[in-house]
């Protein structure tokens, strides 16, 4: 009751103090816009991955993609907070522990949805062919994925406490998990090597099950080789989130 | 009276590259219900840290503190209930009104909304915030923004309120007009521990004083009695000739047996503690007058909370970093 209760409240103040600054939401939202608009002429034109359902192949990847940004891109709002003193401020509140931590994620989430929703859209417009129920369990594994980045991008930024060795933390992972999950190109053109490294990257079974399920393929198992990751990556870096939520602040 | 606060022998070492920094040292002390406390030191004394320590924020190395009559360390979310707590920062929302900013932090303490509603209007009214309530808190001035701060540490009525830095950065017209304010809600029962590295703000504000210095307790009581025991008053002089005049005054008076003490206090100027101003006065004058040591200026003073420090540490609180000196331009 108090967990949820802190956490829609603390959801609304994130929300709002989006929509006052909506540079971040603007930024957040042409990143996947730009890699459609610009990347998808170039797939139409390689034959191997192209042809003439090249958005069927790329939107689902572009929605992982954009679940990594928002999720990563959650912990710049904590050095901020930290070094404003809003962290402490809520902290010597009585509310919950978690809430502090959720009420921004739950809010990132909710804006997360938003824009899949209108990638969606506008793919729609350009022939991507709309699955329903392939989407909706894609949701599901597309907000398991964001929370955990979220949680580790939150614990990180507690951990560095300031913006430069936190930047450095996200633009080093940054490409290398980038390259490394097909988002792009399909791994399955690359090297052995590669797709053996490519296992160790969560993104990579996010990508693959967003690609079978963006044609509304339930079969083949991407999609529960994708919750056997995802699943357990959500419950470990949240509970280490949280950890560091009790513990580290300062 | 009942102590509110009572802290004992708490200790914090935090790590460091250059090896452990012992932030606070064992400190002792109590404060009594309806009391305004204050903690003087210089930059790093462990002013924020014993805050941080009490208000839940840090945990306790060793030692042991009650709050409200209740262990910091073992009942942290029934401490958090009962203080408030302005930090150094503040921390308001810059996007948000002043108003949403007291309405979010009230119902972060579990109140419901008409409790809140009429709450936050009360404070407005009591911190004179009225007027530029509905507008974004990146537009308030200073005193303003401090004063907003002040409300939201007060918002659900707390028996303590731990305030860092209340007027760091406020003109002299704002700090008393926030001492006012402090002083306002000392009247209705609220005890209230500051921190502040102001001498005249210790001076005017507080009850009781604690210095701090390194992490240790220089000196505690109330400013009268700190001053008391600081025997006699000072004389600041300051020589007008060039060349060796300076020095030969300071080992004039150094030897002089009206003179308890003399030490350099702005770059020309020589402060001398004597036990009755009054009688010394003349006689100091006349003995540099038979030197021929010529004088530019002289006054006398009553101790300071300063000369407290001085006396304790043998360091001036005014030279004690950025913060200090800004104050003496203040
Ligand atoms: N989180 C931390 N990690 C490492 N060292 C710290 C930390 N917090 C404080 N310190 C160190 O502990 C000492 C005491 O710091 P503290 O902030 O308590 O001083 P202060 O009296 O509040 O000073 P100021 O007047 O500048 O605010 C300082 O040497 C500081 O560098
Ligand atoms: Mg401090």
């Amino acid at each position: 009751m108090k967990l949820a209760r802190d956490t829609a409240l603390l959801c609304r103040r994130s929300t709002l103090e989006n929509l006052r600054n909506p540079v971040w939401l603007f930024v957040g939202f042409s990143t996947p816009l730009l890699y459609l608009a610009l990347f998808t002429p170039l797939l139409k034109n390689i034959p191997y991955v192209g042809g003439t359902d090249v958005l069927d192949h790329f939107l689902p990847a572009i929605l992982a993609l954009l679940a990594w940004g928002s999720g990563t891109a959650m912990g710049f709002g904590t050095i901020f907070e930290l070094q404003a003193g809003v962290v402490e401020r809520f902290r010597v509140t009585p509310t919950s522990r978690l809430a502090l931590l959720l009420g921004p994620l739950v809010s990132g989430l909710g804006w997360m949805f938003l824009f899949d929703l209108l990638l969606i859209g506008v793919g729609a417009a350009f022939g991507f062919h709309v699955h329903v129920a392939g989407l909706l369990v894609l949701g599901v594994l597309l907000g398991l994925f964001m929370l955990s980045m979220a949680g580790f991008s939150v614990a990180m930024a507690l951990l560095t406490k300031e913006i430069s060795s936190f930047a450095a933390v996200i633009n080093g992972l940054n490409l290398p998990v980038l390259l490394l999950a097909g988002v792009l190109l399909p791994i399955s053109i690359g090297p052995d090597w590669m797709k053996v490294l490519a296992h160790f990257n969560p993104l990579y079974y996010l990508v693959t099950a967003a690609r079978s399920l963006g044609v509304g393929t339930f079969s083949g198992g991407a999609t529960w080789q994708a919750f056997a990751v995802l699943v357990p990556l959500a419950a470990i870096t949240l509970t280490w989130a949280t950890r560091v939520y009790r513990r580290a602040v300062a | 009276m009942t102590d509110v606060i009572d802290a004992h022998d708490l200790r914090k070492q935090f790590a460091s590259r250059g090896g452990p920094i012992e932030a606070v040292r064992g400190v002792s002390f109590a404060v009594s219900e309806g009391e305004i406390f204050g903690f003087l030191g210089p930059n790093g004394a462990g002013k924020t840290t014993t805050l941080r320590m009490l208000t839940t924020l840090l945990p306790i190395d060793s030692g042991s503190a009650t709050v409200a009559g209740l262990d910091v360390a073992r009942e942290p979310e029934n401490v958090r209930k009962r203080i408030g707590y302005v930090s150094q920062l503040g921390g308001a929302d810059d996007l948000a009104t002043g108003r949403e900013n007291l309405q979010l932090q009230g119902r972060l303490y579990g109140r419901e909304n008409d409790y809140v509603a009429a709450r936050v209007d009360e404070l407005l009214t009591l911190l004179d915030l009225s007027s530029f309530a509905d507008r974004r808190v990146k537009t308030y001035s200073g005193g303003q923004r401090r004063r907003l701060d002040v409300g939201l540490g007060i918002v659900h009525g707390p028996e303590v309120l731990f305030l860092d830095e209340p007027t760091t950065g406020l003109d002299p017209q704002n700090r008393a007009n926030l001492w006012e304010h402090l002083r306002r809600l000392r009247e209705r029962g609220t005890t209230i521990l500051l921190t502040t590295h102001y001498l005249e703000e210790a001076d005017a504000l507080c009850d009781r004083v604690m210095i701090i210095d390194h992490g240790e307790i220089v000196a505690e009581g109330s400013p009268r009695e700190l001053k008391r025991e600081v025997v006699g008053d000072s004389v600041v002089l300051r020589v007008a000739e060039e060349g060796d005049g300076h020095e030969r005054a300071r080992a004039l008076l150094t030897t002089a047996p009206f003179v308890s003490s003399v030490t350099q206090a702005d770059d020309d100027q020589l402060r001398c503690y004597v036990e009755d101003g009054a009688s010394a006065l003349p006689e100091l004058l006349r003995l540099l007058d038979s030197q021929r040591v010529g004088l530019r200026s002289i006054s006398l003073s009553e101790p300071t909370l300063d000369d407290v420090f001085l006396a304790k540490t043998g360091r001036s609180l005014r030279d004690g970093g950025p913060a200090a000196r800004e104050e003496v331009t203040a």
